[in-house]
């Protein structure tokens, strides 16, 4: 073994690699705090893991993106897990690259002579911002659409080449199957390479220059306060780091035990909530959808609600401006915040200008996510949504007409759902000759998922008919919470349109039992207070609103 | 700092130092099991999980006419990962000692595609001559062995068959 371990330090040089990394002294005091970049390292190799592992399923084509993650979800063992993991591991990584961030600059950390670790550090956090805003339009939900049109729309509001800007990013005048690939590759290859290559000239910094010892007033031991007057300062701060890193331990065993504890700890909350929240999928990206309420991931909420102050004619101001100055700060900070001073009670105006500023982003983030939905939610049943997708991409308009559109051949699908239950369709579709002899109805040997979302859809054409005393039941039962044309409370979703995405079967069972269809429902069973006939009527009745 | 004197840092502790260590494998043990195994798992499931029988409905047995094999051609429909895709294909269907058979409509020999010759009661390949019986047998020719069959069923009166099971 010995001397395996000597050719191979022969050749590798292992033992004086080992010693500077691992056996180097970390000064004395450094605490939990410190443990930060370590856990935003290993989000990163978290990140790394659960993103090649779902690139092996993924496609991204606005044809397959949707649905290759939706197998991810449902169909690959693990999958949903892993989805868990990437999405709250991303959210995770912000956390920590922020607060990481937070604690350099409260502690003064950047300061001589760790300014260029400091830059690269701002650069890592740029490069995070940028996974996230190019990660989310990968699973190409309504999410992902609304929220990258909004962003490119933003980019094209720069003055004389906002327009180019927003095309190079989208990589053409819309935003589609290009933006999608050029998205993947800068998410999966530009930024991965240029994070390694940043993160390893940085952690090359932090080892070189050693940790930061925590800050020291600058008066510590009565005598005159070291300022940058004195010719020396670099030297006397050189000389006490020295003292200080002296008295610390070294970084194996001691200091990588706190870090090791801190990422078991926070990767055991981001497993949890991967496994209790999963990583949700919206309905597919719809570009006609105006129900739809477009709203960033919650990192960018505060730049969400913030645009919401600026009036058209300053829109440009705060799109290029603000942002503009957050880079020049955050890049200057070194070079405007000089010399020896690094405890926070030295640096009084700094110290409050950022919690100034932190404050600001924390209210403008709790604004944001506050902002009412205009549009009211209206849960769409996916089955629904499937089975028109279906009826589009098997061309049944060929022979079927909807709503006046569509060929002569077979018979108007306008109000099947009256005509026919769910087990005639699904016999129908599964093989047309034995339904009705004689049919012109090809067997198109579908799969039994596509004939359940088909039957679906059909069951949601047109419910049954409800008597005079449907909008009479509904007054005195369901105004209570549910707004509706105009007139109710908004405690629920507003009831207009649900028409539109549920059929009335599936009102029916949600009014008799609300946990059942959705275990959140706030809302409490109406089977004690109407008779199933009354809840069929009102059911039938909401199932004609918004056709 | 080029620094890397350790003797002169605060006084060790061997046992707490072993105790650490013991500690930092553990939990680096921990997060590797659980995000290793969930990656097998993820990574290595194709292994075990199978194919799904899909079976195709070729038309309603009161339409097959006995006697001569007859060529049907059908549209199947699979997934493929999260695709579902369309592919043409037809298949041989002949009614033999009172049980429906179906052939792969493809040669053994180098897959050229066959055809019945009505006049001379044998399926015939066009491309090096080989002849099958009604009962799939190689007659004469090339082909190594007999035609591929595959699996049928009868449900609610239509004849049923499974294109990926096809045996000799």
């Amino acid at each position: 073994m010995k001397t395996i371990l000597d050719w191979l330090d022969e050749r590798v040089g292992w033992r004086k690699i080992k010693e500077v990394i691992f056996d180097r002294l970390i000064p004395k005091g450094v605490d939990w705090r410190y443990t930060l970049g370590s856990i935003t390292l290993f989000f990163f190799i978290l990140q790394v893991t659960t993103g090649i592992l779902l690139a092996m399923h993924y496609s991204p084509s606005p044809d397959h993106a949707y649905d290759s993650v939706k197998f991810i979800s449902n169909n690959v063992p693990m999958g949903a897990f892993l989805r868990g993991l990437h999405k709250w591991g991303a959210t995770g990584m912000v956390v920590s690259v922020f607060l990481h961030m937070l604690r350099v600059f409260f502690m003064g950390s950047y300061k001589f002579p760790r300014e260029v670790t400091w830059l690269s550090g701002v650069f890592l956090f740029f490069l995070v911002i940028g996974f996230g805003f190019t990660g989310y339009l990968l699973p190409w939900d309504q999410k992902a659409y609304w929220a990258t049109t909004v962003g490119s729309k933003m980019v094209e509001q720069v003055p004389m080449v906002g327009q180019y800007l927003g095309s190079i990013l989208k990589g053409g005048e819309d935003l589609g199957a290009i933006t999608l690939t050029r998205f993947y590759a800068i998410h999966v290859l530009v930024l991965p390479a240029l994070t390694l290559l940043f993160m390893a000239f940085h952690l090359f910094l932090v080892v070189w220059h050693g940790i930061s010892a925590p800050p020291e007033r600058t008066s510590r031991s009565g005598d005159v306060p070291l300022t940058d007057k004195d010719p020396n300062w670099k030297e006397k701060v050189k000389a006490r780091y020295l003292e200080l890193k002296h008295q610390g331990k070294s970084f194996w065993p001691y200091i990588i035990f706190k870090d090791t504890v801190a990422i078991t700890i926070v990767f055991i909350i981001v497993a949890a909530v991967a496994i209790w929240k999963g990583a949700d999928l919206e309905d597919l990206a719809n570009p006609t959808d105006t129900t739809y309420n477009p709203r960033p991931e919650w990192y960018f909420l505060s730049v969400f609600q913030l645009l919401k102050y600026f009036p058209g004619s300053l829109e440009a101001f705060a799109i290029v401006l603000l942002p503009l100055i957050v880079v020049g700060i955050l890049l200057g900070l070194p070079f405007f915040d000089k010399g020896p001073k690094r405890h926070p009670m030295d640096r009084k105006w700094l110290v409050l200008a950022g919690w100034a500023g932190l404050l600001g982003v924390i209210v403008l983030t709790v604004q944001g996510g506050r902002s009412p939905l205009t549009n009211p939610v209206v849960e769409k049943d996916p089955l629904i949504m499937e089975g028109k997708r279906l009826f589009t991409d098997l061309h049944c308009e060929y022979c079927h007409s909807l709503n006046g559109h569509g060929g002569t051949v077979g018979p108007a699908l306008d109000g099947v759902g009256m005509r026919r239950d769910h087990n005639w369709l699904a016999n129908h579709f599964k093989n047309p000759e034995k339904i009705s002899p004689g049919t012109k109805m090809p067997n198109f040997n579908l799969l039994d998922s596509e004939v359940e979302c088909l039957v679906a859809y059909m069951s949601s054409l047109g419910g049954g008919s409800f008597t005079a005393k449907a909008p009479r039941i509904f007054e005195e039962n369901c105004t209570v919470c549910h707004k509706f044309h105009g007139v109710g409370e908004e405690i629920g979703p507003d009831l207009s349109h649900i028409g539109s995405v549920r059929d009335a079967a599936y009102i029916a069972s949600y009014v008799t039992d609300p946990q059942k269809m959705n275990p959140d429902a706030a809302m409490q069973s109406l089977a004690e207070a109407l008779t199933p006939d009354q809840i069929k009527d009102v059911a039938n009745y909401l199932a004609q609103q918004g056709k | 700092m080029k620094d890397t004197k350790h003797n002169s840092g605060a006084p060790e502790d061997p046992q707490r130092r072993t105790f650490l260590i013991g500690l930092i494998a553990a939990m680096v043990s921990f997060i590797t099991l659980v995000l290793g195994g969930s990656g097998a798992l993820y990574f290595l499931s194709p292994a075990w999980r199978g194919r799904k029988e899909n079976w195709v409905a070729v038309g309603p047995i009161s339409g097959l006419k006995e006697g001569d094999p007859i060529k049907i051609d059908f549209v199947q429909r699979k997934m493929d990962g999260w695709n579902v895709i369309q592919s043409p294909s037809s298949v041989w269907v002949v009614l033999q000692k009172g049980e429906w058979v179906a052939y792969d409509p493809h040669c053994t020999h180098l897959g050229c595609p066959y055809r019945w010759d009505a006049n001379k009661k044998a399926f015939i390949c066009p491309c090096h001559g080989g002849v099958f019986s009604k009962d799939g047998n190689v007659v004469s020719g090339p082909p190594p062995k007999p035609l591929m069959r595959y699996p049928t069923k009868i449900e609610n009166s239509t004849l049923y068959i499974l294109p990926e099971g096809a045996k000799a």
